[in-house]
């Protein structure tokens, strides 16, 4: 092997030529562009848990409108029961869908309340990134999607998310989870759930328009997420959160 | 100088593979697959989300009920009922979009009330429950009988 500079130089001259010629050809293509209009985040959701009832007629609602196979929930409720000596349950039977009943305690209930859950629709879903096929995407709304056509059905998302949000659909067999009613939305309605929901417990609108019914309560109230640790920046808020909710 | 054929096959070769790729990527590849939007989150097929914003909603809201139904909607607009959705009581719309009649739901069981209105420890105390179906008007003289509905006493649509 001829090892003199000259030609070391020269084959590392070739590489790096040939390297960018090709980068550029890629980018070239089409499909490959970086898009110019970025991602926007103009909807929330808000949950209020204090004013819920439990009545599971958001989930029946989302069922319906959605097609969700049976023992499968996009959205379900959770009854938290916490007793004096500080034990807590937990329980959601099929989702909430048919309502709930009173239970027994072992001992005097401290408090007792329900948490409706959902997509969290995050500003940096953990779903998203782990997709190996470009199957999950955010919209330029910011609503997180799933490509039904597209996906594999390797079920990573549904372990990445933090809130058990999705699921395989037996029936599809692709990653499945709400869509913040996308379909609705962009026709002029609003979310199948909250159209349904007596107590205004759940709202969904712009962030941006004064004339939505989340604007004043992002104005004014004090909203939590589940699980901020995680760093997903959840859209889905929460007012009066229990420390024992997870 | 016989050297060179090597070097010119393996080139040949390599454009063979290049040109291969690009040609199996255009046909593997969706048409609008690529970034659209942030680039972390936006790399999808870009026709997907416009595919599935194409979809009936079902529950056209109670805006529409209204619209043939002026008798129930009169009651309900001012009554203590008119946070619940029509649709919420009698399923969607699109239920009864098909064939006008009789193919919506319209069950007047003690169980349609129950759901809302059934005493738990978990829902807001301000809320208005009843403890059980025996014990509702206990304070008064009337006693409720076995096998009464709700619906006797109460209107669905404007229910105090
Ligand atoms: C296009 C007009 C129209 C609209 C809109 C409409 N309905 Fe009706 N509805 C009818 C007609 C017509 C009947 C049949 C009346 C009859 O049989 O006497 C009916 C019957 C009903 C009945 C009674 C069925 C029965 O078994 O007696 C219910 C309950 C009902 N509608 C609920 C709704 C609800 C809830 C909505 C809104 C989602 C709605 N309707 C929207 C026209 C309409
Ligand atoms: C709280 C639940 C509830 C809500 C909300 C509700 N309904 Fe009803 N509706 C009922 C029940 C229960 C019946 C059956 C009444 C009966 O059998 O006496 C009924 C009956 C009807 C009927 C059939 C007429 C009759 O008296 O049998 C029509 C039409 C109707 N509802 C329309 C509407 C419309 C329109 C709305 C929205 C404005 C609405 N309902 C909201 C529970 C509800
Ligand atoms: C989807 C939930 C839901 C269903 C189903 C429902 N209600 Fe209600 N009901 C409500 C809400 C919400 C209110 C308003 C509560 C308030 O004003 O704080 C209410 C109020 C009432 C009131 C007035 C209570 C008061 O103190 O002002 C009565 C009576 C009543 N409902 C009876 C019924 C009957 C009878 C049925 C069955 C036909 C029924 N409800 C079904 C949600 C429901
Ligand atoms: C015999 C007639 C009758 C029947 C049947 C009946 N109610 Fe009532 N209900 C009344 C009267 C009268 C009141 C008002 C009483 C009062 O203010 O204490 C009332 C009040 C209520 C209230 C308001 C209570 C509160 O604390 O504000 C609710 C909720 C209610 N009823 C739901 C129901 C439900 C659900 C059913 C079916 C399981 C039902 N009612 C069956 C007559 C009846």
């Amino acid at each position: 092997m001829n090892n003199d500079r000259r030609e070391f130089l020269k084959q590392t001259g070739w590489t790096v030529l040939g390297g960018s010629v090709y980068i550029t050809l890629f980018s070239l293509l089409p499909g490959s562009s970086r898009a110019a209009t970025a991602t926007q985040h103009l909807y929330a959701f808000i949950v209020d848990t204090e004013k819920c009832i439990g009545c599971g007629k958001c989930v029946d609602a989302c069922k319906r409108e959605n097609s969700v196979p049976e023992d499968f929930y996009r959205t379900w409720i959770e009854r938290y029961t916490i007793l004096e000596d500080g034990t807590v349950t937990v329980d959601s039977p099929k989702g909430g869908s048919a309502g709930f009943n009173p239970v027994k305690t072992a001992g005097p209930v401290e408090k007792s309340f329900f948490v409706p859950k959902l997509c969290n629709h995050c500003r940096n879903p953990n779903c998203v990134q782990v997709c190996p096929v470009g199957a999950t995407y955010v919209t330029k709304e910011g609503f997180v999607l799933v490509d039904e056509k597209h996906c594999v059905g390797c079920s990573y998302c549904v372990m990445a998310c933090p809130y058990g949000a999705r699921f395989v659909n037996p029936h599809t067999h692709t990653a499945d989870k709400c869509t913040w009613c996308y379909h609705r939305i962009m026709q002029g309605h609003t979310t199948a759930c909250v159209s349904v929901c007596p107590t205004r417990a759940r709202l969904f609108g712009r962030v941006d328009d004064p004339q939505s019914s989340v604007y004043t309560i992002l104005k004014k109230n004090r909203l939590q997420v589940l699980k901020p640790e995680t760093g997903n920046e959840p859209l889905t808020m929460y007012i009066g959160l229990d420390k024992e909710v997870r | 100088m016989k050297h060179y054929n090597h070097i010119i096959r393996c080139i040949l070769l390599l454009v063979i593979v290049v040109i291969g790729f690009f040609i199996a990527r255009g046909a593997l590849v969706p048409e609008s697959f690529g970034v659209h939007g942030t680039y972390t989150y936006g790399y999808h097929r870009g026709d997907s989300a416009a595919e599935q914003a194409d979809r009936y909603a079902l529950y056209q809201g109670s805006t529409k009920c209204i619209t043939c139904h002026a008798e129930q909607s009169l009651l309900w607009q001012p009554g203590r009922h008119a946070a619940v959705s029509c649709e919420s009581c009698h399923g969607n719309w699109q239920a009864h979009n098909n064939n006008t009649s009789a193919t919506i739901e319209k069950d007047n069981s003690v169980e349609t009330c129950m759901l809302c209105h059934r005493k738990l420890n978990a829902r807001p105390s301000t809320f208005p429950q009843i403890p059980e179906f025996g014990r509702h008007l206990a304070d008064q003289d009337e006693q409720l009988q076995q096998g009464m509905l709700c619906v006797d006493c109460h209107d669905p649509h404007d229910p105090m």
